[in-house]
């Protein structure tokens, strides 16, 4: 009998592995499931059933439309920086092996710094009288400041462009990193050219890092609104706004839940996208 | 370890003072003699010619002059330690490297600018590089399919060589689903799919388990009689490299320490490098005091022995004698005797192995190895050993480098 001394430390690690992660993740996540089906009274929140928060998204005002636009805008992003990372990271695999992680931490230093001075960073640049504006002022290029820079849905998509490209870098260049030395060697041997080796050893390998940084752009762009609403102004008005506001400003929490969950539906089915698409690929 | 048992075979060796240092690049046909005609003009061009080729890295020089041949459908060896530069021999002929000076000619062309991917050779790596991502059959195409290759000839040719290398069932299958040796021939099929002149070997076998590199250098030199390719082979392992080749080029810092049949390196050592690195020999140095043709007499501390040369000596000049352990016998009778006493007796199996420490240098040891593994002596008893000049290999030494002519160009 190897007895109950041994089946205690082992519930312990057990309860210190999966407990963290109940109290920490789960248990918000069910809570607001939870409150999701409940009810606003008066201001007050009820823990009566009901569904009229989920019916609320469907048929009260435009919130469809601007679940609608978000994820667009999302899907715009998401391909703008998957291809733009793709390059990039490409581009660092390309370097000497002594300078890559170098360049690797350049283009992955913004995130390291503090999201609101880098959205106002921005600002400063799209702005009437930014950096941008301003420029192309003095080079004669415009007669008067480009408005719709800031403060409208361009703007939105260069700011979330611009914050999340680090993400997705990150998750292709590691997958790039993982392609053996000798492979694009055996490519070339066997009388391959560059063309072949990024299309038939390359993309393939990349594959896996550039669907899970579309993914990480996508979720996490779906769900930004700070962004929104820093440079959106009243054109920005995002489906993480809204969520925002249901908690923070109008103060239905149930609403809000109902939101949140539709949110994280939403992030919930680009992963099992991703995942059907990844499972063709082999392990080794 | 000396493994072969080559008595028999030698005899037309020992008429010969050394025909393969004159001949080191070795381009008569397979079978012909060895001292057949073999002046500049009857000359066969070599497949593949690498010429007085030097490389540097940075304030290194890796590779010093090294020249050589290699004849169509021959397996040459390239054999040397670890960091003697046999990888970069390779690499540079397979073009991963580029060259400080000297040329690369193949079939009598400059291979400069002619870039990896439009050399008629392929590459065997050291760790295969088999495309994890790709089925064993799309790995064998991979060649065929960037040359553009119609599907269905890629399908057929495919099937072909994977019946070759006895794989014909795996074609389905994915690398990791693989053992080690049929990655191998996973590998070997993919270099020959595309029909090269020559293929280039990185120690192919040095992850194997020893059982199966044995059936693996069978299969390999069953492989390149078949084919008729040319196969330039590297490995530190020399057993390997006699069992396989038609031609053993040793290198050793860089240099070309000798070429020529397995037959030469291993009885006919150049340089003391070859005679210690090839196997086991009882080296003793000594100083040459009489030429007579091919024989030479040299005085050592232990008395004057007669040997073969295996270059050119004159009298005076400072050799060492290199005599293998199976060719001493535990008997007086030959034409060199020493007198001894055995100190250590091993018994392997197959063979044994005796020790005899000479009684004018006691401080020495002789190593004999007796067939049949019985020995009827024990420590401390007095012998006298023998062996007889033919099994002698007189090795100059000194201000030349003897090994450097070997491998100069005619």
């Amino acid at each position: 009998m190897t007895g109950a001394r041994s089946v205690l430390p082992k519930l312990a690690w057990h309860t210190a592995n999966l407990g963290l992660p109940v109290i920490f993740v789960l248990a918000p996540i069910l809570s607001f499931i939870l409150i999701s089906v409940w009810t606003l009274d008066h201001g007050h929140v009820i823990a009566r059933f009901t569904l009229a928060n989920y019916a609320a998204f469907l048929t009260d005002g435009g919130y469809v439309s601007v679940y609608g636009t978000t994820v667009l805008l999302s899907l715009e992003v998401t391909i703008l920086n998957t291809a733009l990372a793709s390059a990039v990271a490409l581009f660092i695999f390309r370097r000497a092996v002594r300078i890559r992680f170098l360049l690797l931490m350049i283009f992955v230093l913004p995130l390291f710094m503090s999201y609101i001075i880098k959205v106002y960073s921005i600002r400063g640049i799209l702005g009437q009288r930014g950096l941008f504006n301003e420029g192309l002022l003095a080079l004669g290029l415009i007669g008067q400041p480009i408005g719709a820079l800031l403060f409208s849905r361009t703007a939105i998509f260069l700011t979330l462009a611009i914050l999340y490209l680090p993400y997705a870098v990150l998750p292709i260049y590691l997958a790039l990193d993982r392609i053996p030395a000798n492979y694009p060697a055996a490519s070339v041997d066997l009388g391959g050219r560059t063309r072949d080796e990024l299309l038939h050893i390359v993309a393939p390998l990349a594959m896996p890092g550039i669907v899970v940084a579309a993914v990480f752009t996508f979720v996490l762009t779906f769900g930004d609104f700070v962004t929104p609403q820093m440079v959106g102004g009243t054109e920005g008005f995002t489906f993480g706004r809204i969520v925002f506001s249901q908690f923070g400003l109008a103060l239905n929490w149930p609403l809000g839940s109902a939101f949140a969950v539709i949110l994280l539906g939403t992030a919930l089915m680009a992963v099992a996208l991703a995942g059907l698409f990844l499972r063709k690929e082999h392990i080794r | 370890m000396p493994t072969m048992a080559g008595r028999a075979q030698r005899a037309d060796d020992v008429a010969r003072p050394g025909p393969a240092g004159s001949s080191p690049a070795s381009l008569r046909p397979q079978g012909a003699p060895a001292d057949a005609p073999n002046s500049g003009s009857e000359r066969l061009l070599p497949l593949l010619h690498v010429e007085n080729v030097t490389k540097r890295y940075g304030a290194t020089t890796v590779l010093h002059d090294v020249d050589l041949r290699v004849a169509d459908n021959e397996f040459l060896t390239i054999l040397g330690p670890s960091g003697s530069g046999k990888t970069t021999i390779l690499r540079i002929i397979g073009g991963f490297e580029s060259i400080d000076r000297g040329r690369l000619m193949f079939d009598g062309r400059d291979l400069a600018h002619v870039p990896i991917n439009r050399r008629p050779f392929n590459t065997v790596f050291q760790d295969y590089a088999l495309f994890h991502h790709m089925s064993v059959r799309k790995n064998v195409g991979y060649g065929l399919r960037v040359r553009g290759t119609p599907r269905q000839d890629i399908a057929r040719r495919v099937a072909e060589v994977l019946a070759t290398v006895g794989l014909d069932e795996f074609g389905d299958r994915y690398p990791a689903q693989l053992s080690g040796g049929q990655r191998q021939r996973v590998a070997l099929a993919r270099a020959i799919v595309c029909e090269p002149r020559l293929i280039l070997l990185d120690e192919p076998l040095a992850a194997l388990d020893v059982n199966l590199r044995a059936q693996m250098q069978r299969f390999l030199k069953d492989l390149q009689r078949r084919l008729g390719i040319a196969f330039v082979f590297i490995t530190h392992d020399q057993e390997e490299a006699i069992v396989l080749s038609d031609r053993i080029v040793v290198v050793r810092d860089g240099r070309v320490e000798q070429d020529g049949t397995p037959h030469e390196v291993y009885h006919r050592p150049r340089t003391s490098f070859v005679a210690n690195f090839l196997g086991e020999n009882n080296l003793i140095d000594g100083k040459v005091s009489g030429v007579d043709g091919g024989m030479v007499r040299v005085e050592t501390p232990l008395g004057m022995f007669a040997g073969t040369a295996s270059g050119p000596v004159s009298v005076g000049r400072p050799v060492l004698l290199a005599v293998r352990p199976e060719h001493i016998a535990a008997a007086p009778g030959g034409a060199n005797e020493i007198a001894g006493t055995v100190t250590d007796i091993r018994f392997l199996g197959p063979t044994a192995t005796l020790d005899v420490s000479p009684t004018t240098a006691p401080r020495l040891t002789i190593k004999l190895r007796q067939l049949g593994g019985a020995v009827a002596m024990a420590p401390g008893e007095r012998v006298t050993v023998s062996w007889s000049p033919a099994d002698t290999a007189v090795i100059a030494q000194g201000p030349t480098e003897p090994g450097r002519a070997g491998s100069a160009p005619p």
